[in-house]
């Protein structure tokens, strides 16, 4: 469904992502693990239209995604959640949620999309007038998860869905992850918090200083001896 | 006598309620401070004496016309002049300074258009100057037609900014421009339509007040620095601090000409506009920065 050949991405001088191939099958769940700069936002990034590569390309099923602009890959139902939410502060929730449902084919959905976003936190259809900028982390990550999914998409990037949430919100947004998972939809996550997201996904490339240094299916991952000595190390709290 | 000056003053803040808006749209959306604003109110303001001087048509006609026309006149500013500034802009204080500068230079383009076509005589049509009494006091038709137009034009708008899927787009893009192409919302398009329409409100304002009001072409100046104050009193990008403003200004303006001297009013405009940079520089409803 998605296939990254061979991407770099260079900030001036600095080689942020090297030679970087993966690909992503219809309804599967890949993880995407890495350090602190490793360049896991960056190729993340540029899957979503927000950065620029400066080599490689990155089909989705017959379409070049390099060719597109930012805003039309929700038409063609990518949609993501980049790391600081990108919510709209100033709006409500509900209007968040509206404005998610904006490409076209996803506006008949509309209605059926909020159904599946309050059934999934309970807690946005409660604060639905509030004002989203001033709701916790995780309600933010809660309305930019949901915002997403009202675009009716096909696949969902997410961006560090767990950055600086506490781990009682970590949990809930996994658990919200899970459940998201049970639809069949296709999702790229890109996350520091391991263990929690090998638990979830099917497939994991690891990511260091730039380049792939690793893949495989989630299970062979999670009892490799050198993965777990490298990623899933004690700093990382069990989740789920 | 308190009365009049109420209804006239009311009159004119709607119009500068509707002046204001336009500008304020401009800078919400697409961050373009448009100095030449007044300017294209002029140039509506003419283009409705022209159409009815010359060619007869009924101001109310004429606008019909003349909104539409600066929707189209504002989108081919945006395209051929904002554009490229938007283009090359990284940071966003670089459009802020580009777009005055080059906005500026624009207004003595406009203004000097103005000089060659129409000199720099006073102009101003009759049309529907009979006295109506409106609670007791005497207000000319044409003062109560523009205020019809600003109330419904200005009222149209707001409600359509907060009821509609449309609305909701522009306030997006107005608040969080980085976000909007995450839902699909091209910013480029909207920005556009923010100018036009804009640009539009700027027309319809021009050319309503040429219905009541003598006017030449260096006003253009004038206008751009009310709706300045009007946006800078409601607070920038704020629809409905801009209506409030507006509409106070209005009153000011015409209890200071009726209570103390016409020639002041300009005086009293920028008194306030200190009074608020000095005091409340978020505006009168002060969002906080």
């Amino acid at each position: 469904m998605l296939e990254v050949r061979d991407l770099t991405i260079r900030y001036g001088k600095h080689v942020a992502l090297q030679d970087a191939s993966l690909s992503v099958s219809k309804g599967t769940m890949v993880a995407i693990l890495g350090a602190n700069g490793a360049g896991k936002s960056s190729l993340l990034g540029a899957i979503g239209g927000r950065v620029r590569p400066s080599g490689g390309e990155i089909l989705y099923g017959a379409q070049n995604l390099l060719e597109l602009k930012p805003h039309e890959l929700v038409e063609k139902g990518i949609a993501l959640v980049p790391e600081g939410r990108g919510i709209f502060p100033g709006l409500t929730v509900s209007e968040n949620l509206s404005l998610g449902a904006n490409p076209v084919h996803a506006r008949a959905k509309s209605d059926a999309g909020r159904e599946q976003v309050f059934t999934l936190f309970p807690k946005l259809a409660e604060r639905r007038t509030q004002i989203a900028g001033t709701m916790s982390g995780g309600e933010q990550q809660m309305v930019a998860i949901g915002r997403a999914l009202m675009s009716a998409p096909e696949m969902l990037l997410l961006d560090e869905p767990s950055l600086g949430l506490a781990p009682i919100v970590v949990q809930e947004v996994f658990s919200a992850l899970r459940r998201i998972r049970q639809t069949g939809l296709t999702i790229l996550i890109v996350e520091q918090n391991a263990r929690a997201t090998l638990d979830l996904a099917d497939h994991a490339y690891l990511l260091e200083a730039g380049r792939i240094s690793g893949s495989g299916p989630a299970e062979t991952l999670r009892n490799d001896p050198a993965v777990v000595r490298a990623f899933l190390g004690g700093a990382v709290t069990a989740q789920t | 006598m308190l009365l009049t000056t109420l209804i006239l003053g009311l009159v004119l803040g709607a119009t500068y309620a509707l002046l204001a808006l336009g500008l304020t749209l401009q800078y919400g959306i697409c961050r373009i401070m448009n100095l030449a604003y007044g300017e294209l109110t002029l140039v509506a303001a003419f283009l409705l004496v022209v159409l009815f001087k010359s060619f007869g048509l009924p101001p109310l006609v004429a606008l019909l016309l003349i909104c539409p026309a600066g929707y189209a006149a504002g989108w081919c500013l945006y395209t051929v002049m904002m554009r490229p500034l938007v283009q090359r802009s990284g940071a966003r204080g670089r459009l802020e300074v580009d777009s005055i500068l080059a906005t500026f230079g624009l207004l003595f383009l406009i203004q000097g258009g103005l000089l060659v076509v129409f000199g720099a005589n006073f102009t101003s049509i009759s049309y529907l100057d009979q006295g109506v009494s409106v609670l007791g006091v005497p207000v000319a038709l044409n003062r109560l037609v523009a205020l019809v137009i600003c109330v419904v034009a200005g009222g149209a708008l707001v409600a359509a900014l907060n009821l509609t899927r449309w609305g909701l787009t522009i306030r997006a893009v107005a608040q969080s421009p980085g976000s909007a192409p995450l839902v699909g919302i091209d910013v480029n398009r909207v920005a556009r339509q923010g100018f036009a329409l804009g640009t539009s409100l700027a027309a319809t304002g021009g050319a309503s007040l040429a219905m009541y009001q003598t006017f030449s072409a260096t006003d253009g100046v004038v206008f751009t620095m009310k709706a300045l104050v009007i946006v800078i009193m409601g607070g920038v990008g704020n629809v409905a601090g801009a209506l409030v403003a507006g509409v106070a200004l209005g009153l000011v303006e015409t209890v200071v000409a009726t209570a103390i001297d016409p020639g002041l009013t300009l005086a009293a405009t920028f008194a306030i506009f200190l009074a608020v940079l000095l005091w409340r520089p978020n505006g009168l409803f002060g969002r906080r920065s």
